[in-house]
């Protein structure tokens, strides 16, 4: 039970304690080891991780392979990649001219050709595969329920509009028909009465398209409907002041979480 | 060249066919991913970090002594020469015998795969969770919550900046991003309920948030499609006589495929229930 | 007809989502075959990162390190070329450097397409590249305090010390800029925190689209002149620099996708409506 529980907990809090401090104690041996070789150990078990990971993963496969559960076959694919990537990786170079070591980032080697080949259109492909299903929940999930919602949805289709070319050549006048529009649906619903309705409207286009032709239709004016301009406003402002909340946030809460780590409250990492 | 354009081509497809169902092409593809992905990291995790750093250090090149038993060692495993060359590995480091101890850690993780061992891979863990702790707590406070309310202060009163102007810096806009850092903050603040006044500055900030996480998604959806454009690039440069038209015969035959697939699903017997 | 027209909306609402698919991949598609030449107006987040790099002196020396790998290379390839071929125009010279091992790729790529065969560029004396160190945030660390100790030889084998132009090149505040084309960890916030920040070297980035607003807070305070944001950013500099690449080819697939998707919304939201008035009728 001691080695299982106590000694890493133990482990936790002296390290913890130790590079936490090292930011302010000047004694030399202490800040060489909290600046090199502490991150250092770190990407060394971070790799040792990586490597139990694989060993885990071929585990699974070859037992689901011996014992012909269902869908077994898949696994020899699975296996087969794996034993084929360690032959690049480890055995067979490809590339004489290049030493063990730099083949994982030199052209040339067998390493190369199944990352060019193999592994970019997988990974690449796996990650577009997530555009069309955007789309489909863009169909089928994003609902204007309530204020919220709305702000969420408008600022998202301001920003995906007025970033690209098209945004640029949608004239401001436009977007003011448009506002008219949704304008005179709102009295409708709101007010229930076809006059005033109709009166929102034609009141609405009126006043643009005089307002329009006295200033000779310009693009880009006015700026505030422009959607690139109002994009990059929305983009550095309000944007910026949520993203900043967040970060602020996050800020506080890994500092909070860290603490508890060092102290030993939370022991979820062991398990518990 | 070409076969690797022909096995390009149909892995990317494979994986594009699970939008019409999940199929024998895209299972594959996918079992394939994870395979290679696993080795691909193993082998480059073990020449960028374990092998130059960790026995790079153990038995450098620099105080390569054929004589003394450390050096005995490394010699046996010498027989492995792509990873333990001729005297020593020459990486720029020198010796430095307590490296021994992340070795250690980290082959205790490594047994843990038995599960009668599992409990070893707790040491590896703790290191990594203490070292995770105590720097990042200084360095997010620093920069994330230190730098970030630094750069939200602002002069209330300066006379260089206009009242409002869309593009560029101005009273106005400051103070927007002011507010809504501000009440931003607020709603995060659970340990009291949000009602009254502090409950109305906590909706102004939900809608900061909100305008925010809509940008996000813009963005996002904005990534995925530049994505997706990536990979026809690439299928339309496949399909060229270069390549023997290499996308045009592969989507042939998987189409015909699961279409077969597809209708010789419909047209099987329904069976009966066991009775 | 109203109520005609109503049905076939609902109808639409609840179709199968592979229809959805087959729509979108179309709508990306098509444009690619049959390009729009929509104009493209650079944005003032892209408008800064070109002055910056515009009002560098020749024979400045510029650090740009390329920390994204191949899922992401549609994105931020094109904005590390057009990078490449600024600096190149205006007689840089160009010191790169990897945080991320695929990374080293992506550079090897770009180089050799815009320094050795566009332009025609001396290895060692125009440009050079220093190749993929391990360590996230501590390899910049190192470059701030000692490049040496870090680099002893560049990506190619050749000893630091007789590269020419890394003569008087020993710590990160020996650069004039700094250039990030980052997609993730480590990246961006990495070299503001430990590199920018602390040594006072101006510098720009151009990151994935996901990533960007991780990134706003520190453009909008000026820690990080001017940022290019995606695909998009990266055909805004193109533009801006007058030589359209693959940034500016996907754009019009882009803006098409991109209205597909707000006409899905919209039109989802109008089915949502309807019900919802209906259920509330009855």
């Amino acid at each position: 039970m001691l080695w299982k529980r106590q000694i890493p907990i133990l482990i936790a809090t002296v390290i913890g304690l130790l590079t936490l401090f090292g930011w302010f104690i000047d004694n030399p041996g202490i800040e060489s080891f909290v600046n090199d070789d502490a991150t250092q150990w770190f990407d060394i078990l971070a790799s040792f991780a990586i490597f139990l990971g694989a060993l885990n993963l071929m585990k699974l496969q070859g037992k689901k392979v011996l014992k012909q559960h269902s869908g077994w076959q898949y696994s020899l694919f699975a296996i087969g990649g794996f034993i084929f990537a360690i032959v690049a990786g480890f055995i067979y170079k490809g590339n004489d001219a290049v030493s063990w070591g730099f083949h994982v980032t030199s052209k040339g080697t067998l390493f190369k050709w199944m990352f060019d080949f193999i592994f970019t259109p997988l990974s690449a492909t796996m990650f577009a595969l997530l555009a069309f299903f955007v789309a489909s929940a863009s169909y089928r999930a994003f609902r204007v329920r309530n204020l919220e919602a709305t702000l969420l949805l408008v600022s998202g289709i301001i920003i995906m509009v007025g970033r690209v070319p098209l945004g640029s050549s949608i004239s401001s006048w436009f977007i003011m028909y448009l506002l008219v529009l949704v304008g005179s649906i709102a009295a409708n619903i709101k007010l229930q009465d076809k006059i005033i309705t109709f009166g929102v409207l034609l009141g609405g286009v009126v006043i643009v398209t005089i307002w329009g032709s006295l200033a000779g239709w310009p693009v880009d004016q006015p700026s505030i409907f422009y959607l690139p301009m109002l994009q990059d406003w929305i983009y550095n402002n309000p944007n910026v002041a949520g993203a900043r909340a967040i970060m602020i946030g996050i800020g506080l809460g890994i500092f909070a979480t860290s603490i508890r780590y060092i102290l030993g409250v939370e022991k979820s990492y062991i398990g518990e | 060249m070409i076969i690797g354009a022909w096995i390009s081509v149909f892995l990317t497809l494979a994986i594009l066919s699970y939008l019409y169902k999940d199929n024998l092409f895209y299972k594959v593809a996918e079992h394939v991913f994870v395979g290679i992905s696993t080795g691909y990291w193993t082998s480059m995790f073990f020449w960028t970090q374990i092998q130059p750093n960790l026995f790079g250090r153990l038995w450098p090149a620099t105080e390569y002594d054929a004589s003394s038993l450390w050096y005995k060692f490394y010699n046996v495993f010498g027989v492995f020469s792509s990873v333990f060359p001729e005297g020593g590995i020459a990486k720029g480091h020198d010796m430095h015998l307590i490296y021994l101890v992340p070795f250690a850690l980290g082959i205790m993780m490594l047994l843990s795969v038995s599960s009668k061992l599992s409990w070893m891979a707790r040491w590896g863990i703790a290191y990594t969770v203490g070292m995770a702790a105590g720097l990042r707590a200084y360095g997010f406070l620093n920069s994330n919550v230190i730098g970030q309310i630094k750069g939200s202060a602002f002069q209330l009163v300066n006379s260089n900046l206009p009242y409002f102007a869309l593009v560029g810096e101005s009273i106005f806009n400051n103070f927007v991003i002011l507010i809504g850092t501000i009440t931003g903050l607020m709603y995060f603040y659970f340990s009291r309920e949000h009602t009254g006044n502090f409950g109305r500055l906590t909706k102004v900030g939900i809608y900061f948030l909100m305008i925010s996480f809509g940008a996000s998604f813009g963005f996002a959806v904005m990534g995925r499609i530049s994505l997706l454009i990536g990979r026809f690039v690439d299928l339309i440069h496949y399909s060229s006589s270069a390549y023997n038209h290499a996308t045009l015969w592969i989507l042939l035959i998987m189409v015909v495929l699961l279409g077969y697939s597809a209708f010789m699903d419909k047209s099987a017997p329904i069976e009966p229930p066991v009775k | 007809m109203m109520k005609y027209i109503i049905e076939l909306i609902l109808s639409i609402g609840k179709v199968d989502r592979r229809w959805i698919f087959l729509v979108i991949g179309l709508a990306v598609l098509l444009p690619l075959f049959f390009p729009l030449g929509l104009p493209i107006r650079a944005t003032n987040a892209t408008q800064r990162v070109y002055d910056a790099v515009e009002e560098l002196e020749p024979n400045s020396k510029v650090l740009v390190s390329f920390e994204y790998g191949p899922s992401t290379k549609p994105e931020i390839h094109p904005m590390a070329i057009a990078i490449l071929r600024h600096l190149f125009t205006n007689s840089q010279k160009v010191y790169v450097t990897c945080l991320w091992p695929d990374g080293q790729f992506m550079a090897e790529d770009a180089l050799t397409e815009i320094a050795e065969e566009e332009y025609g560029l001396t290895y060692g004396e125009d440009y050079v590249l220093l190749g993929f160190r391990p360590g996230n945030e501590a390899v910049v660390k190192g470059l701030v305090s000692n490049i040496r100790k870090l680099y002893t030889t560049d990506a190619r084998g050749t000893l630091v010390d007789q590269i020419p132009m890394m003569a008087n090149v020993n710590k990160v505040k020996d650069f004039d800029f700094i250039f990030s084309a980052s997609a993730g960890y480590p990246g961006t916030i990495e070299w503001v925190q430990y590199a920018a920040d602390p040594t006072g070297v101006p510098m720009s980035t151009g990151t994935t689209s996901i990533q960007v607003n991780d990134v706003m807070p520190y453009v909008q305070s000026g820690q990080v002149k001017g940022i290019l944001a995606g695909m998009p950013g990266a055909a805004e500099y193109e533009a801006l620099i007058g030589s359209p690449g693959i940034g500016t080819s996907g754009m019009d697939a882009q803006s098409i996708a991109h209205l597909v998707i707000v006409l899905f919304i919209v039109f989802g939201n109008i089915t949502y409506f309807i019900e919802t008035q209906r259920a509330k009728k009855y």
